[in-house]
């Protein structure tokens, strides 16, 4: 029913030498893929086509709206005598829609098309306030621009312009200034093809038309922050950043977003040592041009008011700002007298580069094994659930994998909060390549943005039947045999678990129509299938029998390879790979005498055995399952925190170290994916803040140990050197789009 | 209604129906139209007729939502439909609309002065509802009736002949009616879509049922 339609950007990345096609832009000959739209076969001539309305990533059924890339086109026409002639179209057409064919010739500078575009744009600027000096997008607007260039020197419309109210507030984050939409129907066709959520769209028509939300109710998409950066005039601007710098006083730098762990590629544009906007950068491997709401504004932290500037110790219950020789002689001091008997937790929200010196902090200067990245409910080893049967760790398929699958299998994630830009990915295998999802939770989420608007099957199971649900599904692969797998001799054993599983049981036990379990066995037919976990499996208490369970179904479907359990946090990964665990040093290295995983630090330091706790950046109090341990460990042990701003974790310190932002250092972190992707300092460090691994460095040389860091850059190229999985990842080889780590 | 035919996510609603208001027949009309597309999407402009009948009259915004959520579309698309098009109503209208049709035949032999007078009468400007909401009174382009020019459409009925002397009895006969006259060409339309592709001199019989004006109409 649903129209997967291919984008210009598959039609264009698809180039096969069989389906070139001959054709001349500008008396340029190139050969572009067959079928390609002339506005992007002509920049493979070095030509460009000015457009509004175009965009590779939005399908192109509502464009052509804006006729700004009209063209000339003349293509070769058999005359009856048999001769063959160039014949030229006798109007002029829209690059955008028109498909390349063999001896095109394409025509864009020409008298007619010049006064073609004048007149495209006198009739876009008749409604068009031309407030620009006041308008944020003034600068980097493609109406400015295109204005400029191709535009007339003035308009002959002397009538009164439409009128509406400014800055109408069109949801949390996004004002919207009716008065100047050229209704191109980027933001509408991003709500219908990328987020799904569909709620922007057009009211009314001719010279009443504009772009609304149904009956004016706020906009409320998790992904609205992209429809600013789609828009080509003014028209859709961000809240926080309205009004407060004009284009050419930004300076922008290369970094990747710190709010989850997807990873997205990110532009921080700042001013004056302050951050002002976070815009995407192009990555097609991880975000490709798109983010996520809480990536492009929840960076409010990096110019908090409430940053720490000084190391703060606690004296008699109050907060006392010190400089770091006196924060490094206290810390020295405790460090020596609990004589390896500290514990350091936390670190997945630092760059690779901290959690190296970190963890050889720990345990070549402290000689402590005693380090743990993990706060969720599971401690035990991270081998168990996937590594020892699958030889993979969270995820086994890269990002732009999913695009690949027939069927994808959500299993207890609300998967647009906890990994956003799989959301975007899963939801582009479903509308433009044609996969089937199945989405199953224990609960489906009441707003916007969700897998469920558009799974094929929607499984609500009661909580904690997760085990049954999986092993009926297999019973029905194996034992039913729905789809005629062909039965190997090793699914034996698994036919054995699965028979005790009848759908009947199956349905009551889960709470669920047999007729939906029945279906979802049917999709999975279709290989291949991949599965994400999410966090109510990951932070149930039958973590592991569930990921035994689904590596059957894996294993009976063929999938063994596509099981990706994702983690959440910026660096969680990286804290993986770089041996922020009791039992692995960096590379998966088994150590010989594993130290404590988080919850048994706690246990220790709350009954006094662990005199010392170094947290690092993790938000303890506010997230481990278990408050009261924390508020006890916390309470009891000297505790040193790592931090960005005053954190209920903080409060329980003995001492504070100030700790630089993303935006402020170099350095490296890794995605859900494994993927190493570089971070760039913006602007100049605050106060006395310093980045995390340069306190560990301080430190170990106070304590006798020089480690030769004197910048991030250092411990990268160490880290190359040093750690097996990373060889061959330079500053220099991550280049922009960053390299995947061999799992 | 499952929403997964387009994907579109279905947001809490702003204005909750208590119900959906459809009758049985009218879901069942729906449903056999949507069986004439290959997209249920298709089937929006009978569906709107639908609703703005089993609605009283107008679309509501529960009425639009309960379209949506029966073909599986956004609140947003079916709403741009909805302002796309000039003849349904989104605004309450009156028990009785009064729709004088001031085209040129109409104009010539004396549509205005059936305008001022009906304003006059019952005390509102073109476009206005009576304040006891028993009228709307509009002006409409050719109802394609000239022959019996000045005509007034009021629901699916045509009042041919009009003249500032005769409308009073036609006020007066449409207060006294017991029931409203909502539009019903939903109905006919429905007639239409369900009649037989193959028997098209059907349909055209069927257009002429509506567009003729029923005995006893005419003053």
């Amino acid at each position: 029913m649903s129209d997967h339609r291919l984008t210009q950007t598959e039609a264009s990345l698809n180039v096969t030498g069989a389906d070139l096609v001959n054709i001349k832009v500008n008396g340029i000959a190139v050969k572009v893929p067959k079928g390609e739209n002339v506005i992007e076969a002509a920049k493979r001539a070095g030509v460009d086509i000015p457009y509004f309305c175009y965009h590779p990533r939005l399908s192109k059924g509502d464009a052509a709206n804006c006729r700004m890339c009209l063209v000339e086109v003349a293509m070769p026409r058999k005359n009856p005598d048999g001769t063959e002639v160039i014949a030229k179209m006798p109007k002029p057409q829209t690059g955008c829609t028109l498909p390349a064919a063999e001896g095109m010739e394409i025509q864009t500078e020409t008298p007619a098309i010049a006064r073609d575009r004048k007149g495209v744009l006198e009739f876009l600027l008749i409604n068009h306030p031309l407030d620009c000096p006041v308008c944020d997008r003034g600068g980097e607007c493609p109406l400015q621009n295109n204005t400029l260039f191709y535009g007339p020197e003035t308009s002959r419309y002397i009538e009164e312009k439409r009128h509406f109210p400014k800055a109408y507030p069109l949801s949390e984050q996004v004002v919207f200034d009716r008065e100047r939409c050229i209704h191109c129907a980027r933001c509408t066709r991003f709500t219908e093809d990328i987020s799904g959520d569909a709620q922007l769209g057009f009211l009314k028509r001719g010279a009443d038309l504009e772009v609304g939300t149904y009956a004016q109710t706020s906009f409320k998409s998790k992904f609205s922050g992209n429809v600013i950066e789609l828009c080509p005039v003014g028209a859709l601007l961000s809240r926080t950043y309205r009004f407060k710098a004009r284009p050419w006083d930004l300076h922008t730098q290369k970094s990747i977003c710190s709010q989850c762990s997807n990873g997205c590629n990110i532009k921080v544009d700042y001013r004056l040592n302050s951050l002002q906007r976070i815009n995407a950068r192009l990555n097609e491997e991880v975000n490709e041009e798109w983010t996520c709401d809480r990536g492009k504004f929840g960076h409010e932290y990096v110019n908090s008011p409430n940053r720490l500037t000084k190391p703060l110790i606690k004296k008699d219950g109050e907060f006392v700002p010190v400089e770091w020789s006196e924060a490094y002689r206290l810390l020295a001091a405790k460090l020596k007298e609990a004589n390896g008997n500290v514990g350091g937790i936390g670190g997945y929200r630092n760059t690779n580069e901290d959690l190296f010196v970190f963890q050889k902090f720990f345990r070549e200067v402290l000689k402590s094994n005693h380090l743990d990245s993990r706060i969720g409910r599971y401690g035990d080893s991270i081998t168990k659930p996937l590594f020892e049967r699958f030889g993979y760790y969270t995820m086994g398929n890269a990002i732009s994998e999913l695009e690949t699958m027939k069927t994808i299998f959500v299993l207890g994630a609300s998967l647009a909060d906890e990994q956003p830009i799989l959301f975007l990915r899963v939801r582009k295998a479903w509308r433009f390549k044609g996969a089937s999802v199945i989405h199953a939770n224990t609960f489906d989420t009441v707003d916007t943005t969700k897998v469920s608007d558009f799974a094929a099957a929607n499984l609500i199971y009661k909580p904690g039947t997760e085990i049954t649900l999986l092993y009926g599904l297999l019973n029905l692969l194996l034992v039913d045999n729905t789809n005629s797998i062909e039965i190997t001799p090793q699914m034996t054993s698994l036919m054995k678990a699965a028979g005790e599983y009848p759908l009947e049981k199956v349905a009551e036990i889960t709470g669920l129509d047999p007729k939906e379990i029945l279906k979802t066995a049917k999709l999975m037919a279709t290989s291949p299938t991949a599965f994400i976990v999410g966090d109510t499996v990951t932070e149930s208490p039958d973590y592991l029998a569930i990921m035994q369970a689904l590596g059957d179904i894996a294993v009976a479907t063929g999938n063994e390879k596509n099981i990706n359990v994702p983690v959440r946090e910026v660096n969680s990964q990286g804290a993986l790979e770089l041996g922020i665990l009791p039992d692995f040093a960096p590379g998966f290295v088994s150590v010989s005498d594993p130290g404590a995983n988080t919850h048994q630090m706690l246990t220790s330091a709350a009954n006094g055995t662990l005199p010392m706790l170094w947290v690092l950046g993790a938000k303890l109090a506010e997230k481990y399952p278990d408050r009261e341990l924390v508020q006890a460990a916390l309470s009891t042990a000297f505790v040193v925190v790592s931090e960005l701003e005053m954190t209920e974790t903080a409060q329980y310190a003995d001492l504070i170290l100030p700790a630089a932002s993303f935006a402020e250092k170099d350095g490296t972190f890794t995605n859900c994916e494994g993927r190493v992707q570089r971070i760039y300092k913006a602007f100049d460090i605050l106060g006395d803040v310093k980045p995390d691994w340069l306190i560990f460095t301080e430190i170990a040389s106070q304590m006798g140990t020089n480690f030769p860091y004197f910048s991030a850059r250092d411990i990268t190229l160490d880290l190359s050197k040093s750690v097996p999985s990373f060889t061959g990842i330079t500053p220099k080889s991550l280049g922009d789009s960053g390299i995947r780590l061999r799992n | 209604m499952s929403s997964t035919d387009t994907g579109h996510a279905k947001e809490p609603l702003p204005f909750p129906a208590k119900e959906g208001r459809f009758s049985e027949n009218a879901i069942a009309e729906l449903e056999e139209i949507a069986t004439h597309y290959p997209e249920r999407k298709a089937a929006c402009l009978p569906a709107l007729w639908i609703a703005q009948r089993e609605y009283g009259g107008h679309l509501s915004a529960a009425a639009l939502q309960e379209v949506a959520d029966h073909l599986g579309l956004s609140y947003t698309e079916v709403e741009g439909v909805a302002t796309f098009y000039s003849m349904y109503n989104l605004r309450k209208r009156g028990r009785h609309h009064l729709e004088v049709c001031t085209c040129l035949t109409c104009a010539v032999l004396g549509a205005y002065e059936v305008v001022h007078k009906l304003e006059n009468e019952l005390g509102v400007s073109v476009g206005g509802t009576t304040s006891d909401g028993e009228f709307t009174l509009s002006e409409a382009q050719c109802l394609n009736y000239c022959g019996a020019a000045t005509v007034v459409q009021v629901g699916d009925k045509y009042f041919g002949q009009i003249t500032p002397e005769n409308v009073s009895l036609l006020i007066d006969q449409l207060r006294n009616s017991t029931d409203y006259t909502p539009t019903k060409l939903a109905d006919s339309i429905v007639k239409l879509h369900l009649s037989n592709a193959s028997e098209t001199g059907g349909g055209s019989h069927q257009a002429e049922e509506i567009l003729n004006p029923p005995a006893g109409a005419m003053l």
